[in-house]
């Protein structure tokens, strides 16, 4: 893992006050917030705000974070000193952010500082999201992810174990639905149990297809003719190939609906695929001879209503 | 002493909150806030807006990403909950629009 700079990503100085580093936050995830920010990089910035602020808002975060960074320069390779757990659930094969993977261990400890004996906490509920396919909501899936919790030991030093949890993936889901993994969350205290585990569903972008709900948008390209006269196409979709018919007249845009074949469900999502008429290039003699005669027979002109 | 994890080399399956929504104390829990700021945005009808005043509250995915979003608006900005509530109801349009935008093609 790297070493992230916090103090640099939000721009203050390491010696900021609380005051100035939320300040410098408020302003910028004001600016990179995905839902406003014209910057193609917004939602990584933002995420990365969030990362650091997460860090270095929290009094206690900070001081760890400046324990264990002091001397390390940002993207140098980081690796954590003996004795420090790790924190928190990453989805395997995604990057895992540094601060999960170093501090979040440190509500553990305040839990710990206050416990005498008889001491019972239950464990904090913990968030994390998880990336699958569209065909994995079509089908279901499993997928493996890898905490890594924080416990201590018998001298009350910071240890961590990894555990690997195999999740299966309902069929049906959506794209922001929560996933409870029951006793999954961080540990207990004096017996008590542990917190939940909840994962957000997200799914990984695939140029292929839009979602919106449980409804799927697919542009499906075809030619002039089968647009112009009507066609039986094949067309690959997320649940299979499925023939579709195009009606003839059809244009650019036009939307065919194939209900239920969305989403699956209690109450399935359609399919939607947009026509999008693609022209043949005139690279060759013979095609620029056919465009020709188009242009010669048809008396076509697109811009009539205009006026033109 | 820590609680000790059951063994996990089975496949867990997980719940989905739309199929078993959570209560007010769970909810509360998964936002690390008391109850009572819960039953104070359902009141004012900022969580769970139509639902009944008194009793049956359940919470499903939309209702746990919206209270962590107010949640962190008004931590992060010192925000009251009326005005956390606006932002992220501002924020959820953007998101339906741009999702209709993406939809039909339009980026």
């Amino acid at each position: 893992m790297d070493y992230k700079d916090y103090y640099q990503a939000l721009g203050v100085e390491k010696s900021a006050t609380a005051d100035e580093i939320k300040k410098a936050y408020r302003k910028l995830v004001r600016k990179y917030h995905p839902d406003v920010s014209k910057e193609p990089d917004a939602d990584k910035r933002t995420k990365e705000l969030n990362e650091a602020y997460g860090v270095l808002g929290d009094a206690e975060k900070r001081a760890a974070y400046d324990e264990v960074g002091s001397g390390q320069q940002a993207g140098q390779e980081f690796r954590p000193p003996p004795g420090w757990g790790g924190g928190y659930e990453a989805p395997s094969g995604d990057d895992s952010d540094f601060f999960a993977d170093l501090f979040a261990h440190v509500g553990g400890r305040r839990g710990g500082a206050g416990g005498g004996a008889g001491f019972q906490m239950r464990g904090e509920d913990s968030h994390a999201s998880i990336s699958i396919s569209l065909a994995d909501a079509y089908n279901g899936a499993s997928r493996t992810i890898v905490l890594r919790v924080p416990q201590r030991d018998a001298q009350g030093r910071a240890t961590s174990t990894e555990r690997t949890l195999n999740v299966t993936i309902p069929k049906g889901v959506t794209a922001g639905q929560q996933l409870r993994l029951g006793g999954q969350g961080q540990p207990g205290h004096g017996g008590a149990p542990a917190g939940d585990l909840y994962l957000e569903i997200e799914f990984a972008p695939d140029a292929r297809y839009r979602l919106e709900g449980r409804d799927v948008y697919q542009t499906v390209p075809v030619t002039p003719w089968e647009a112009a006269l009507g066609a039986q196409i094949d067309v690959v979709t997320p649940s299979g190939t499925v023939q579709v018919t195009v009606p003839e007249k059809s244009q650019t845009g036009r939307k065919l609906r194939l209900k239920g074949r969305g989403i699956p469900g209690a109450s399935a999502g359609d399919l939607y695929l947009l026509l999008e008429v693609v022209l043949p290039l005139a690279d060759t003699a013979r095609a620029r001879e056919l465009y020709e005669t188009m242009a010669r027979e048809l008396a076509f002109n697109p811009r009539q209503k205009m006026g033109a | 002493m820590q609680t000790t994890y059951k063994p996990t080399t089975d496949a867990l399956i997980g719940v989905l909150l739309d199929d078993v929504a959570l209560t007010v104390e769970e909810l509360a829990r998964a936002c690390a806030v008391e109850p009572e700021w819960v039953v104070q945005r359902v009141r004012t009808g900022i969580l769970l807006d139509g639902a009944n005043q008194d009793s049956g509250w359940r919470f499903t995915s939309v209702d746990l990403v919206r209270a962590r979003r107010l949640r962190d608006i008004e931590i992060t900005f010192d925000a009251n909950d009326e005005l956390a509530a606006l932002v992220v109801d501002l924020s959820d349009e953007v998101r339906r629009l741009k999702a209709r935008l993406s939809a039909t093609g339009v980026d």
